[in-house]
């Protein structure tokens, strides 16, 4: 059985964010799929990487301590998708802490000799679902971190069969019609990847 | 007289990232600028924007960071100094951009006059940004060296159009020599030092 993983990060059950979130879980729960909810805010995830996980980073015996049901978690996962919005062109930062925290030596990568190598390859599909304040051609011109950050670097360290970034920009002078042909969109590509 | 404003964001004070802050607020104190600093961990700032501060996101309220809003609106450099984890700002200095970068200071929101979103931060005219990669300088560029790009451009772009910049990062820090570090903190002074002038 398909195994998802629900990264989601917003702060208020009413936004729009939240509405893609739960788009996301019935359409995975009526495909069958076994869904890990894991709603950042609500878990009260903590994003502060301390001094004393800072010490043990590259010690894969106690790095994963702290974060051990996240670990556990995150590497049962078959399908991971993210649910997030764009703020100042980057994750928010309770999103951002998962990766710093989680994303550690040992389970999503191993350093050996200096190289980097790729550890989390039981994700086999990822979805990114975001939203943006900025237009797409202002986001271009930043750089679109957020895209690079998921189609580039996650890319790498999952090597995914299946990626898919789905982003709605110009949330501020998006229309009710942009929303729901949004909400469709995440739900038709939930459906058949 | 420059007003600076440092950011500094690193758990440990034994750090390099520690020398590099040490060596920027040397380089300001040889031109005399007032400076304050911001050390995110120290002051245990909390970075994930609550839901109250969401909701009242666009009411022009800053109670939540108030400190912070007046440091920003009081400056005109602000110099980041902090570590690169997974190509982007450790959470702590990422939340500090989420929290206090707000609209009616930062940025304005579009209204019935203007479509698109108006930069707020046209008094800051000094941009300096000073990080570590584990990453090397290719590997960086390849990945779309994305946390130059949210502080160098997605910041900037509030910023004032004929703003000086600086940018130095010491990458494949992990496998970093005495030598490297030291040429490094001279690059840091040098950027600083062209930055100021």
């Amino acid at each position: 059985m398909t195994q998802a993983f629900v990264l989601f990060a917003h702060p208020c059950e009413e936004s729009f964010g939240a509405a893609l979130h739960n788009a996301v879980l019935e359409t995975t729960t009526n495909r069958g799929w076994a869904v890990d909810d894991c709603d950042l805010y609500a878990e009260g995830f903590n994003p502060v990487l301390s001094a004393e996980e800072r010490r043990t980073y590259h010690d894969t015996d106690k790095n994963t301590l702290p974060v051990a049901s996240y670990v556990e978690r995150l590497c049962r996962a078959d399908t991971l998708i993210m649910v997030h919005p764009v703020w100042n062109f980057g994750y928010p930062a309770i999103l951002k802490g998962f990766l710093d925290r989680v994303f550690l030596p040992g389970v999503s990568f191993h350093l050996k000799e200096g190289q980097v190598i790729p550890a989390l390859d039981n994700i086999r599909r990822f979805v990114v679902i975001t939203t943006y304040g900025a237009t797409r051609f202002k986001a271009f011109l930043a750089g679109d971190p957020p895209r690079r950050i998921a189609t580039r670097m996650l890319r790498a360290t999952f090597r995914p069969q299946k990626l898919k970034y789905l982003a709605l920009y110009d949330m501020n002078n998006a229309t009710q019609v942009q929303r729901e042909n949004f909400l469709k969109e995440t739900s038709r590509v939930l459906e058949v990847i | 007289m420059t007003r600076a404003l440092v950011i500094y964001c690193h758990p440990r004070n034994d750090s390099f990232t520690a020398a590099i802050r040490d060596t920027v607020l040397s380089e300001l104190s040889k031109v005399k600028a007032e400076v304050r600093i911001t050390d995110l961990y120290a002051e245990n700032f909390s970075p994930a924007m609550s839901e109250d501060e969401h909701i009242h996101y666009e009411s022009g309220r800053n109670d939540h960071v108030e400190t912070h809003a007046t440091n920003i609106a009081w400056a005109d450099t602000l110099i980041f100094v902090y570590p690169t984890w997974w190509y982007g700002p450790p959470a702590m200095l990422k939340g500090w951009l989420d929290r206090t970068l707000l609209p009616g200071l930062a940025f304005h929101l579009p209204d019935e006059q203007h479509k698109r979103i108006r930069p707020g931060l046209r008094h800051i005219n000094r941009l300096g940004v000073f990080t570590t990669c584990g990453a090397s300088r290719a590997l960086t560029f390849l990945v779309g060296a994305p946390g130059k790009r949210i502080l160098m451009r997605g910041l900037g772009f509030l910023c004032a159009p004929r703003r000086r910049t600086a940018f130095a990062a010491h990458y494949l820090m992990d496998s970093s020599t005495q030598e490297s570090r030291k040429r490094h903190l001279a690059k840091v002074a040098r950027k600083m030092e062209r930055l100021l002038s």
